[in-house]
């Protein structure tokens, strides 16, 4: 209810074309004109209740509400102010007065209207300013400074609002403890101090959370220093670096991410820059090989140098050949690769070649993988199924030969003893017949006791402790026994073994190997020559030993039997007398003492046998 | 009848061949112990005086059993229905027997050693078919 005492016109108060109004002590509208409520765009019914201070901006030196604090004090003020809601501003002289019995106060406000030409182009100077400053990019803001080191916003420009997603109107009044938050608000405020203490343009990185999310800005506030000396306002510029900071901790991340990958893999990156003819290795370059990298990058020819030589054409003139004279994009190779000790890496090599728009080669990444590991478990592997083949075979060889050989005496002894009773007892052939019969059985004993020796040196195999074998002296041993033979067949044997040459291996295999490699050459002798055998061993370097045995006797078609000879029970001599199982234990003893024989021969010159452990 | 035993084991061939006499199988019997020299006398005959049995022994050197049919190929046409050869072997592969079957020439694979049994049945064979002539 108003006092009576007052005398007011209400609807013709409100219905006046003058900007007037009224405020409660509190500031608050409490009736407007229609020529206020224009003045501020607004409606009459919209305005009543709120603050003065939310509407206008005064200018310096004193706010909104220290104007209204001295009115209210019984003061007629009058300044001027800008309506905030209005853009571009407009700016008007507000009067201020007290009604008396604590009514509040009373307003009314006047264009400013230019008086003079000069103070037209001004506001349009003004107008021009304020629309550049809304299509700036960069957020633009003024500060105006005021007692106890607080800071106002005068004006924010389109970039402010849009960047932080604070309406303009809602920053322009404020201060800044009120827009900004913390933790960033003590450090800036801290650098508007500097600036208006130094009257320098202070500049600094800034991050804060606005509605519009995390923004990084490089900020720079100019202090305005008036022709006085005095400085009560600062200019600030923001550029926003959001953007930037945001690709660059995406980039941060993608390189962490990339150099924990190649922190994990144990290959050796690179990355040839084929201009500069240089590679670029990452670490597992120096921790896979061992070489150690005095520079970095490296020319080409320290990758090339360390390929295996004979596989420098396939690998690097392979490699130059895809980069340069054909347009694929990818190159792969598996190579030998040289360690620093001098040892050798099997490597897996594969890159990608970047390619120009001609399609030139400008780089590859690649990466070098050491598969030796693997290499070396795949040869072992091949090595085992080559091994596990081999038995294999000769078990089927062995089962195909048992069958004929112990089953051919035995056919005859069943024969025999079919045929003895039912020939006389008297008579020639029953005579033969026994003898055959026992002939019969005593080869069937002897097919038995081989593959009694047979299946012992291969039980053997397994357990068998190699013990150093002179070879010398094993040789003269087995000598010994067949001098007699050697003797009556007049044939000579000359051997050139070194006395201390030992070989790891059995005694006893040796003394086998020679006595039937020497019997052999006995029993397979040429009746147009006299025998001639030659024993050689030779020692290398290396650890090796090499026995040749050298006949100069019947010889045989290398052509027609080749690796038959030393399988069981394979005969080729049909006119001399012999089993077939000499040159197939000599075999068996070679091998099981991991040794390898070969043979050459020819029909009616000779035999040699080479045997390497 | 004229009978050839091939076979490089002359135990066995001696027993084969007192076999085929006990049982009265043939008058002339011809050993040999190389396929080389059989089919080198085989060619020779072929035309005046084929045998008219042929046992076969399979496991020999130089020359086996399989490469003497090979061998006589050329001359099957003239020696078909005149000569029949019988397989004479120790082993008991089944293999053999399957191959066996592949030579028109080839009339039986008999395992070592042979019996009463087997000779009379060749026998008799050669009989009906003397009778049928």
């Amino acid at each position: 209810m108003q006092d009576s005492g007052v005398p007011v016109n209400h609807e013709q108060f409100e219905q006046s074309a003058e900007a007037a109004f009224r405020l409660n002590v509190a500031g608050e509208l409490q009736q407007v004109t229609t020529g206020f409520a224009n003045l501020l765009r607004q409606t009459a019914t919209a305005l009543v209740g709120r603050h003065l201070e939310e509407l206008l901006l005064a200018a310096a030196p004193e706010t909104v509400r220290q104007q209204l604090n001295r009115a209210g004090a019984g003061a007629i003020v009058s300044f001027e102010a800008q309506v905030r809601s209005v853009s571009p501003p407009e700016h008007y002289n507000f009067t201020l007065l007290s009604l008396p019995g604590g009514l509040g106060l009373a307003g009314v406000a006047k264009r400013l209207v230019p008086v003079s030409a000069a103070d037209a182009l001004l506001l349009e100077r003004e107008r021009h300013l304020s629309i550049i400053f809304d299509n700036i990019a960069d957020v633009t803001f003024v500060l105006r400074a005021e007692t106890g080191s607080r800071f106002r916003f005068v004006f924010v420009n389109k970039a402010f609002e849009q960047t932080t997603g604070l309406p303009a109107m809602q920053v322009m009044g404020r201060l800044a403890s009120e827009i900004i938050p913390e933790p960033a608000l003590s450090e800036v405020l801290e650098y508007y101090k500097t600036a208006l203490h130094t009257r320098q343009p202070v500049a600094w990185q800034e991050t804060s959370d606005y509605p519009n999310g995390r923004k990084t800005g490089e900020v720079r506030v100019t202090p305005v220093v008036e022709a006085d000396g005095t400085c009560c306002q600062l200019v600030g510029i923001v550029h926003d670096l959001t953007p930037q900071k945001e690709a660059e901790i995406r980039l941060q991340v993608s390189n962490e991410r990339f150099h924990y990958a190649l922190k994990a893999t144990t290959d050796a990156i690179y990355d040839w820059n084929i201009a500069a003819d240089t590679l670029y290795w990452g670490e597992g370059f120096e921790e896979l090989f061992g070489h150690k990298l005095t520079e970095n990058p490296t020319p080409f020819n320290i990758w090339a140098n360390y390929v295996e030589p004979t596989e420098h054409d396939r690998v690097v003139a392979g490699l130059r050949h895809t980069a340069f004279a054909t347009s694929n994009l990818f190159w792969q190779q598996e190579y030998r690769f040289s360690r620093a000790d001098g040892s050798w890496a099997v490597v897996f090599d594969r890159g990608y070649i970047l390619r120009d728009n001609q399609g030139r080669a400008i780089r590859m990444i690649g990466a070098m993988q050491d598969i030796t590991a693997r290499k070396e478990a795949e040869d072992q592997q091949r090595l085992l199924a080559d091994k596990l083949g081999r038995q294999n075979a000769d078990l089927q060889q062995f089962t195909y030969i048992v069958s004929h050989n112990l089953r051919a005496p035995l056919a005859n002894a069943l024969g025999y003893a079919d045929l003895l009773s039912r020939v006389e007892k008297a008579s020639p052939v029953f005579d033969e017949s026994l003898r055959n019969l026992r002939t019969s059985l005593n080869l069937l004993d002897g097919v038995l006791t081989d593959i009694n020796g047979i299946l012992s040196i291969r039980d053997q195999q397994g357990s068998y402790r190699p013990e150093p074998v002179a070879l010398a002296e094993v040789c003269r041993q087995a000598l010994h026994s067949l001098a007699h033979q050697l003797q009556e067949c007049g044939g000579e044997l000359q051997y050139v073994i070194p006395e201390e040459l030992r070989v790891p291996g059995s005694r006893a295999y040796f003394h086998s190997i020679f006595h039937n490699l020497i019997s052999n050459a006995i029993k397979y002798r040429s009746d147009v020559r006299v025998l001639q055998i030659s024993i050689e061993a030779t020692g290398s370097s290396s650890g090796s030993v090499q026995i040749i045995v050298e006949d100069n006797g019947l010889g045989f078609d290398q052509k027609k039997i080749g690796g038959d000879i030393f399988q069981l029970y394979r005969r080729f001599h049909p006119d001399k007398p012999g089993r077939g199982i000499g040159l197939f234990l000599v075999k068996s003893h070679v091998e099981s003492m991991h040794g390898r024989i070969s043979v050459q021969s020819q029909l009616g010159v000779g035999t040699q046998f080479t045997l390497l452990f | 009848m004229k009978t050839y035993l091939i076979d490089d084991d002359t135990l066995s061939t001696y027993l084969t061949e007192q076999l085929l006499r006990a049982e009265g199988f043939s008058n002339t019997i011809n050993t040999f112990d190389s396929a080389q020299q059989a089919l080198q006398q085989l060619v020779e005959d072929k035309d005046k005086a084929a045998p008219q049995v042929v046992f076969l022994d399979l496991n020999m050197p130089a020359m086996n059993g399989w490469e003497f049919l090979d061998a006589l190929a050329p001359y099957e046409g003239e020696l078909l229905g005149h000569c029949h050869i019988y397989i004479l072997t120790s082993s008991l592969a089944l293999a053999d027997l399957e191959k066996s079957k592949s030579y028109d020439l080839v009339s039986g694979l008999i395992h070592k050693p042979i019996d009463t049994e087997e000779i009379r049945a060749i026998q008799s064979q050669f009989e009906e078919k003397g009778a049928t002539e």
